[in-house]
């Protein structure tokens, strides 16, 4: 601690719930006087061993290295050693501590991470060395650095679930693997020494990965910059390049594609039909005309772009062009 | 102040009134909005997932277009502000840039890299000014509780768009408090409205635009605003399936960001499009003394 540093009243609100004992969830109030630079974990600790000793929280490192200690720091998904007081204080005049979302509560600040884990072990996260596809002549276990550069955010996760935590589409669908899950796959999909792409790919079409919501909450909780939504892009246009339009998803992600072809701008109408098929178009029927009524233009098509000649040669330049060298 | 206009594709199309009420808005700030019908779509991150490089290129020609006019760019939609900007950040990869150029050179196209991509939401609070904002309201928005609901790509990855936080955001709630406005916080104003999975799991997205409405609503806001046209389709043109996905009406007003500012500096509701909402506005205006005639 700097000996200079002004300690300022930290008011903690920490979220309390012990099932086994009964009673309601409730939060309980605390204050501390700490440097600003105090990390949370530092005061919670602090809460336990000189006021509260039932107070029961996961932690190990105090480093940012075990990935035990994520938690909700004023609604935000956040590694508790990681985190310093002041800035809280100063934004919300508090630190409310709850525990993560999306998975049970165990006890205060503990959560059951078994939804975490289980969606992660679903991604077979190992090599797969498939006989029946053996990995590319002169590749051998030894990668060079242009392979390693392809996934060198993923090895820096520390399986914190903050990520996990963050994600509306785990909130909302049981069917969605998750942030860290799929960042990890991406790296088992490009990684030279798998040979499992193939069915990696196909697997995980069905499986969720159409599900991602790209809305980078993952990515900005996470303490290690692994930027799952980003890996997850990367998946996407991967599986689109190998497979082609099989789910929603792609269909969906081509058909986008095709449309601004056409005419450089969006026709709304032509692309629910390529997406959701003939079927699918007469299904959303009764609420296409809920809209139409008020918003008449949902049934014109636009009027193509100047220029859309331009746009055409781009596209017949870089159609084709891979994402990635493999 | 003079800006080269990015509608966007929903903007002329289903979502109208976003436009409308934009121009309304800007003049009435003394904003020059200047059009190019050569602009072509953002790819709305669809075609990111299918092809990154051809999306940077499309979206280097668009900056090209306003690079060339020397102006830089409006948008009115958190998506389109993200694809831009990213364009713009992406083009900076040696890599990314060559495959760009090998497509828009021999086309006559250069871009520099000089264009800046600005939401309306950033020009009224960074350029106009929240206190010129402030003074020209001649209907406050008084007693009105509205929740702002950001929309994505204007924020996050907040490393990458440079502006605000990406969780905690205020630039919204500050310009809807000038206008007379009184903002309510929740913590799904940053979240995600479910439109990109509209069409892959509609169930799911509805589930998800419903969630962050009954937060609004459980935070005591009468109505929601937005700064994003898909974010409007979600929480209004489907907010009947977010009821049914949460399991009870919602009756939740929802504006688009310039109609929140005309109506307080004094536009009609018609002019700036209400009654093409789904969700009747009128409740919402009613609390400041006003009506819709449809
Ligand atoms: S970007 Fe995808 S994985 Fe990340 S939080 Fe959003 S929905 Fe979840
Ligand atoms: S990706 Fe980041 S947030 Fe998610 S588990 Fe790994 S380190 Fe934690
Ligand atoms: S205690 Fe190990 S990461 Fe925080």
């Amino acid at each position: 601690m700097f000996a200079d540093e002004k300690l300022i009243t930290v008011p903690f609100d920490v979220y309390r719930y012990d099932p086994a004992h009964g009673g309601e969830p409730r939060y309980q109030h605390y204050e501390l006087r700490l440097a600003p630079h105090t990390p949370i974990l530092t005061g919670l600790l602090r809460i336990r061993d000189e006021m509260d000793p039932t107070l029961t929280l996961r932690y190990s490192c105090r480093s940012a290295i075990c990935g035990s200690c994520a938690m909700l720091v004023n609604s935000k998904s956040r590694l508790a050693c990681h985190t310093p007081v002041g800035p809280e204080v100063k934004e919300h005049g508090r630190i409310v501590v709850d525990p993560m979302r999306n998975q049970p509560i165990l006890r205060d600040l503990v959560v059951d991470q078994q939804p975490f884990w289980s969606r992660y072990e679903k991604m077979e996260p190992h090599l797969i060395l498939d006989p029946k596809h053996p990995m590319p002549e002169g590749q051998t276990t030894a990668m060079s650095p242009a392979q390693v550069e392809r996934f060198k955010e993923t090895p820096r996760c520390i399986s914190c679930a903050a990520c996990f935590s963050a994600c509306p589409a785990v909130e909302a669908d049981p069917a969605f693997p998750g942030p860290m899950a799929l960042a990890k796959l991406y790296r088992f999909v490009v990684d030279p020494r798998d040979t499992a792409q193939t069915h990696r790919l196909q697997k995980i079409q069905t499986e969720g990965l159409w599900l991602c919501l790209r809305c980078h909450l993952c990515t900005e909780a996470c303490p290690k910059d692994v930027r799952p939504s980003e890996r997850i892009r990367d998946l996407k246009e991967l599986a689109v390049q190998a497979q082609g339009g099989t789910e929603a998803g792609s269909r969906h992600a081509i058909g986008f594609l095709h449309n601004i072809e056409e005419r450089g701008t969006l026709n709304e109408l032509k692309l629910v039909r390529q997406t959701s098929g003939i079927g699918g178009l007469a299904a959303s029927l009764p609420q296409g005309v809920r809209i139409w009524r008020k918003k008449p233009e949902l049934t014109q098509s636009p009027p193509p772009i100047e220029g859309l000649d331009q746009v055409k040669k781009i596209y017949s330049t870089l159609k084709d062009d891979k994402s990635e060298e493999s | 102040m003079k800006l080269a206009y990015y509608p966007g594709c929903v903007a002329q199309e289903s979502g109208r009134e976003l436009d409308m009420a934009t121009r309304w808005v800007c003049q009435a700030l003394g904003i020059e909005l200047v059009s190019f019908p050569s602009f072509s779509c953002c790819g709305s991150g669809f075609v990111d997932e299918a092809n990154e490089v051809l999306n940077v290129a499309l979206n280097a020609r668009n900056l090209a277009i306003a690079e060339k006019a020397g102006l830089d760019l409006l948008t009115i939609c958190s998506t389109c502000q993200g694809m831009l900007t990213l364009a713009n950040l992406r083009l900076t990869d040696p890599k990314i840039r060559a495959r760009v150029d090998a497509a828009l050179t021999p086309l006559g196209i250069q871009y520099r890299g000089t264009t800046q991509v600005k939401h309306l939401l950033r020009v009224l609070t960074e350029d106009v000014g929240i206190e010129k904002i402030r003074a020209k309201v001649v209907r406050p928005l008084a007693g009105l509780k509205v929740g702002a609901f950001y929309g994505c790509h204007l924020l996050r990855p907040s490393d990458e768009m440079r502006w605000q936080t990406g969780e905690e955001p205020h630039a919204f709630e500050d310009l809807l408090a000038a206008v007379g406005a009184d903002p309510v916080y929740y913590r799904g104003r940053v979240m995600c409205c479910g439109f990109p999975i509209q069409f892959v799991k509609p169930e799911t997205a509805s589930r998800i635009a419903g969630r962050q409405i009954d937060d609004a609503k459980a935070h005591g806001a009468d109505a929601m605003a937005t700064p994003c046209p898909l974010c409007h389709i979600s929480l209004d043109a489907y907010q009947n399936q977010a009821s049914k996905a949460v399991g009870h009406e919602l009756n939740m007003p929802v504006f688009h960001l310039p109609q929140v500012v005309g109506l307080a500096l004094g536009a009609t509701p018609e002019q700036l499009g209400l009654p093409r909402h789904l969700v009747p506005t009128g409740p919402a205006l009613a609390k400041i003394g006003t009506r819709a005639h449809a």
